[in-house]
Parts: structure tokens; sequence; C-alpha cells
């Protein structure tokens, strides 16, 4: 501890000036003399300044670490107390909470485009409408049926069914992911200062071997493999990777969705209007 | 100085002068509507009723703050200050200024986070978080107005995201980028004959209708509408808390106004005066002034709109997103992906635009007429009385 302050004395200074400030900046006690604010406001900022000096980049490894937890555990955290939650309104709130929580780890995974697209479409319209529909159906407070589990067995095996599959892929998963990742990273690092001027974009290989040893081809993501012109990470890797290896798939949900849009047009109207 | 010291005062900028601007902004909106109305509007505050903004500052300050007693204290809190939040953050990846420019001071940037690859998709994902507050704001006023103003805000919304974000579709494509940023440069590096305007108007009319429905400004303002709903979801605020929702709508006047100028008019280019080669001393002060008077025209549209096309029933204006700013702009996207290929003209795609929107004009103006020859006591109109004062079909899609 000592010896994390003597080398960081900026840090303590910064730390010390922003809490004397604040100190200086709270109400005053009752009857006692009203302090200056213009004082308080400098001291702050002065020691704001400094701390920010003296932690310096923002990118480090800690503020990644920390960041992951607080992601992690509040999306956690809000999904228990969606789940808990009495009242439905609440409940929809905690459930945007927990998708803005799961796009804060996306963002971290440097995955971008992943994140704004699932707040545009969870947290900005589906949860919405669930907002939507709880208050037209439910205007005078929670309804009983809210507070009991109609479909309790066929919930919880679904739900259990399902993490089994997630556990299985994972555990079945796991070697391979490492076997593909160490590859990777080698063929990426090692042919970049050979070819020189191209210090500050890691993660480009130039010439990527392909069919080297270490990397086993694969047939199915030959669009996602990355090359000079198409980094895996930005929105072109993502889009010729949905629209080359995953093309399939995407066509699949997007019948899906179709279907599920003109059956809901066909339900929608009342009978005597022409509905089923 | 460091980055994190640029961005700490950027921000600090950004926060300081929005709430500033958007005071004044009321005036300015007090002012132009007297102006459209033969009024004198606010004068009794200073010289021309400049101090008018300071006045009512003060006033919302210093007003009582009444939290009803059956209202969800909780969500009633939260709500203004989330539609701020909002607001606030989508202005994060919006240059409001000349970005990336070597004249201007090092320690000045004009962004408050450059460089965000999703650029506008970024601004989309916010905003569309905007709505809680109004929606929250409602539903915990506990009041039967204001849940309906909450009700119809949700719908509207959800319906506007779609058509705001497939207008901006066909200029990603066109660009190959969604960072605002090279967006801006493309533009420039092109001169006046590149700005997006040529070959997207109509994506640029639709991207300006929908974000002002995102807004909620008339004649979108269903959610509020005085005349049914009493003030809608903020019928029960009060002071300091009522001020807030109306921080968030102007603050995002301004975003959308200098995405507008940002994404269809060039940015900070303008013929003669700021191209991509001219040089001499200040000129980044002057892209900063350019760039801003686009943005401040657009925000003088919006308020003459205000006083210049009445409010649509609710469902005219689910009409006019699903039937048709939807498929108009799924066409757009078409006609761009199909000029694209092709490797045809941009400029074909201003033939294009001005072809879509007059054959969707007639058509809808057609199904128009044919539904409304269904109803019971229909009397064909004249010719005569066409041709007198219906300006356009193309404005039937409207009603």
């Amino acid at each position: 501890m000592m010896d994390w302050f003597q080398s960081n004395p900026m840090t303590l200074v910064g730390l010390v000036l922003w809490a004397v400030g604040i100190l200086w900046l709270m109400p005053a006690k009752h009857g006692g003399k009203p302090r200056s604010r213009i004082l308080g406001l400098v001291l702050t900022a002065a020691g704001l300044v400094s701390f920010c000096l003296a932690c310096g980049n923002p990118h480090s490894e800690l503020a990644n670490e920390v960041m992951f937890w607080v992601f992690g555990i509040g999306a956690l955290l809000c999904g228990v107390l969606m789940i808990t939650a009495r009242n439905p309104v609440y409940a929809a709130l905690w459930f945007a909470l927990t998708t803005l929580a799961t796009c804060g780890l996306f963002l971290l995974q440097s995955a971008p485009f992943l994140a704004a697209a699932t707040i545009i479409v969870y947290a900005g319209a589906v949860i919405v409408t669930f907002l939507f529909v709880i208050m037209l159906a439910q205007q005078s407070g929670a309804a009983g049926y809210d507070q009991r589990s109609g479909q309790s067995v066929l919930a919880t095996v679904a739900a259990f069914v399902f993490l089994g599959a997630i556990a299985m892929t994972l555990q079945t998963e796991k070697l391979d992911i490492e076997v593909r990742a160490v590859p990777v990273v080698a063929a990426v690092a090692e042919p970049a200062p050979a070819v020189g001027g191209m210090p500050g974009m890691p993660g480009i290989a130039v010439d990527l071997p392909i069919g080297a040893p270490a990397t086993p081809p694969e047939p199915g993501n030959l669009l996602s493999v990355a090359d000079a012109d198409h980094p895996v990470g930005n929105l072109k890797g993502l889009g010729r990777s949905l629209f080359g290896d995953y093309l399939f798939a995407v066509e699949l949900a997007g019948t899906l969705l179709l279907v599920a849009c003109i059956g809901a047009i066909a339900i929608a109207p009342r009978r005597e209007q022409g509905g089923l | 100085m460091p980055e994190l010291l640029i961005t700490l005062l950027t921000i600090g900028v950004v926060v300081g002068a929005i709430p500033g601007v958007c005071n004044y902004l009321i005036l300015l909106e007090r002012k132009l509507s007297a102006w459209m109305q033969d009024r004198i509007g606010p004068n009794r505050v200073g010289p021309m009723g400049l101090f008018q903004p300071l006045a009512d500052g003060v006033k919302l300050l210093l007003k009582e703050d009444v939290i009803p007693p059956h209202v969800d204290k909780v969500l009633y809190v939260m709500a203004p200050a989330l539609s701020v939040f909002t607001a606030l953050m989508a202005f994060a990846v919006v240059p409001f200024g000349p970005v990336n420019d070597d004249t201007v001071p090092s320690f000045i940037r004009f962004i408050i986070a450059p460089n965000i690859d999703i650029g506008i998709l970024f601004v989309f994902a916010i905003g569309s978080l905007g709505v809680y507050g109004i929606v929250l704001g409602g539903w915990a006023s506990n009041n039967k107005y204001s849940a309906l103003g909450a009700l119809r805000a949700s719908a509207q919304v959800v319906s506007y995201e779609i058509p705001l974000g497939m207008s901006v579709l066909g200029l990603a494509l066109m660009s190959g980028t969604l960072n605002l940023e090279s967006l801006m440069q493309q533009q420039v590096a092109g001169g006046f004959m590149n700005w997006n305007i040529w070959f997207q108007p109509l994506a640029a009319l639709m991207f300006f209708t929908a974000s002002l429905a995102e807004a909620n400004r008339l004649p979108f303002d269903l959610a509020e509408c005085e005349q049914e709903l009493i003030g809608g979801w903020h019928t029960e605020y009060s002071a300091l808390k009522w001020a807030l929702f109306f921080l968030g709508e102007y603050t995002h006047m301004i975003t959308i106004s200098f995405l507008t100028s940002i994404l269809f008019l060039g940015g900070w280019h303008l013929p003669f005066i700021a191209e991509a080669t001219s040089a001499y001393p200040g000129l980044w002060l002057v892209k900063l002034l350019i760039l801003s008077g686009k943005a401040f025209s657009f925000i003088c549209l919006m308020i003459m709109l205000r006083w210049t096309i009445p409010r649509f029933r609710f469902d005219q204006l689910m009409e006019l997103a699903w039937k048709v700013m939807i498929p108009l702009s799924l066409a757009n996207l078409v006609m761009v992906m199909f000029c694209m290929h092709f490797e045809f003209s941009r400029w074909w795609l201003f033939v294009g635009s001005l072809a879509l929107f007059a054959a969707w004009g007639t058509i809808s103006a057609n199904l128009r007429e044919a539904e409304l020859s269904a109803r019971p006591g229909y009397v064909k109109r004249k010719k005569v009385a066409v041709a007198d004062h219906d300006h356009g079909h193309a404005h039937g899609a409207h009603h």
C-alpha cells in the first residue's frame, strides 16, 4: 500500500484534493456559516484533473477487468431481479437493464455492432412493446395471475434442457476453441513485422498461411478468415460472415420471421372482418 | 494534452453548452411562432426579451416541485432524468465541428467519442432508449391522460425507428461506412456536387420526417397533444422535472439537425468558402460556424413546420410510417443496390428518387380515392376543383 503511494504520488495528491473539494461542497451543518462554492469547485476540478492525469491510459487492463465484472454481475443481478420483481413493469425494466449490461459485455469483446443491434431490437423495441402491452392490460396494478406460475413443469424442463445444451456445447467445444485460437494469434503476430509498415495495425495479417499445419482448414467458415482487405471484427467482416458463411441460417431466420409476420396479420383482425 | 483530459473538457463544454442553447432555442421558438402568427412574442425581460430564457430558467429552478401522492415515486423521479440522459448520450458520437483537422488547436475536439465505427447506429441505439423516459413518466404518473400519452409514444417511436434506420441504409451502402466522421469526409472531398442530398433526396426527407417523429415534435406530438390529453405524459410534472423533459426534447432537436446536416448536406463544406482545399487562418472557426449554421437552419425549419402542418390523427400517423415510409425506404434501398451493382452513374439515384416519390404519391392518392368512394354518400370531386387547389398528388400520401 505504502509502496504504491510512493510510486504514484500524483494519484494520492489528486485523490486528496478531490476528497477535500467534495467535502467542502457538502452542505454546511445546521446554523453553520455557508462555505464558498467556487473554492470547492476549483479544488474538485483540480483533484479530478490530476487524478485523471495520474491514472493515464483509460484502456488499461484494470479498467477492462473492472468493466467486465461490473457488466457481468450487473447482468446477473438484473436478471435475478427481473424474475423476482412483483410488478410486471419493473420486471420489464430489469429486463432492459439486463440487456444493456449484456451489450456492455459485447462492447468489451469489441463487437460494437452486435451491441448496438441488440439495444435497438431488444431494449428499444421489444421491451417497449412489453411495456405497451402491460400498460394496456393492467392499468390498475398487478393482476392475480401474475403472482402464479402457469406452466411450471414445462418452463422448468425447457429452461434446464437449454442450460444443459449450453453446458454440453461449452464443454465439448472447449478444447477445439483453444487449438483454433493459438495458431491464429501466432500467424497474425509473426508475418506482421516481416512485412513492416503496419505496426499500428495488429490483428491484420497480410498473407495468412492458409493450410499451415497448425490451422485446420475450416470449410464452413472460409469467408470469416481474416486477411488484409477483410479484417474480422468490424462491420465489413461481420457482414461477410453473416451473408457468406451463415447465409443459410440468416435466410432461414428471415423466412421464419416472415411466416410469423404473416401469421400475426392473419390472426389480428376480428372474425367478422375476415380473420381466422 | 492527454486524450482523457481533452475528452473531459469536451464533455464539460457540451454538457454546459446544451442547456444554455436549449434555453435560447425556446426563446427562438416563441419568437418565430409569434412572427408566424403576427404577434410580438416575449419582449418584457431585457432588450427584445433576450433575458427571457434566464428568467424562465430561474423560475423553473425555484418553483415548488410537486410530487403527487398517487405516483410511483421511483419511476416518476427517474423518467425525466432518463430522457435527458439518453438525449445527451446520443450526442456523444455527433461531430459538431471540423474533425480530424490539423488546423484546429490540439486541445479542442468537436466530438466527444471520435472514430466510432458504428457511428450513426449508436445514435439510433441510444435514441431508441429515449422513449423510456416518456413511457415511464406516463405510467408512473398514474393518470389516464398520461398513460394514453405514454401508450401513443411507445407505439409511435417503435414504428418510426424502422424508417429512420432504413432511410440511412442506402447512404451507408453508397459510402461503405456508418462512421459519421468519414461520411462527412467523403462528401467534403467530392465537393458540392457530392453532397449526399443529390443522390438520396428521398432518404433525406424520410430521415428528417422520421426523426421529427422520434423527437415528438409537431406534427407528430401525439404523446403530448394538449387539446386531447392536457399535456400527455408530462401532465403530472412540474418545475425542474418538467423542464428536464423539455431539455431532452430540445437536445434531441439539436442532435437531429446536426445529423441531417452531416449525413446529407456535406457537414462543414460550403462551396467557395470552406472547401477541402481552402486554407486561411481561422478556417476551423468558419467550418464550425458553417456546420452550426446548417444545424440552426434545420432547427428553424422544425419550428416553422410546427405552425405549418397540423397534427396527424393516430391512424394517419401509423399509416405514414407503415404504408408510406417503410415501403419507400425499402424501394430506395433496392434502388441503391441496383445502381451500385450495375455501376450506373450516381445521378440515376436522383432521378430514381423523384420517380419513386411521384409513383408513391399517385398510388396513395388513388388508393385514398378508392377507399373514399366505398363510403356511403360519396360524391366524386369535380376536375376543376382538383386542378384549382390540390397541388401535387404526392401529398395525398399524408392524408
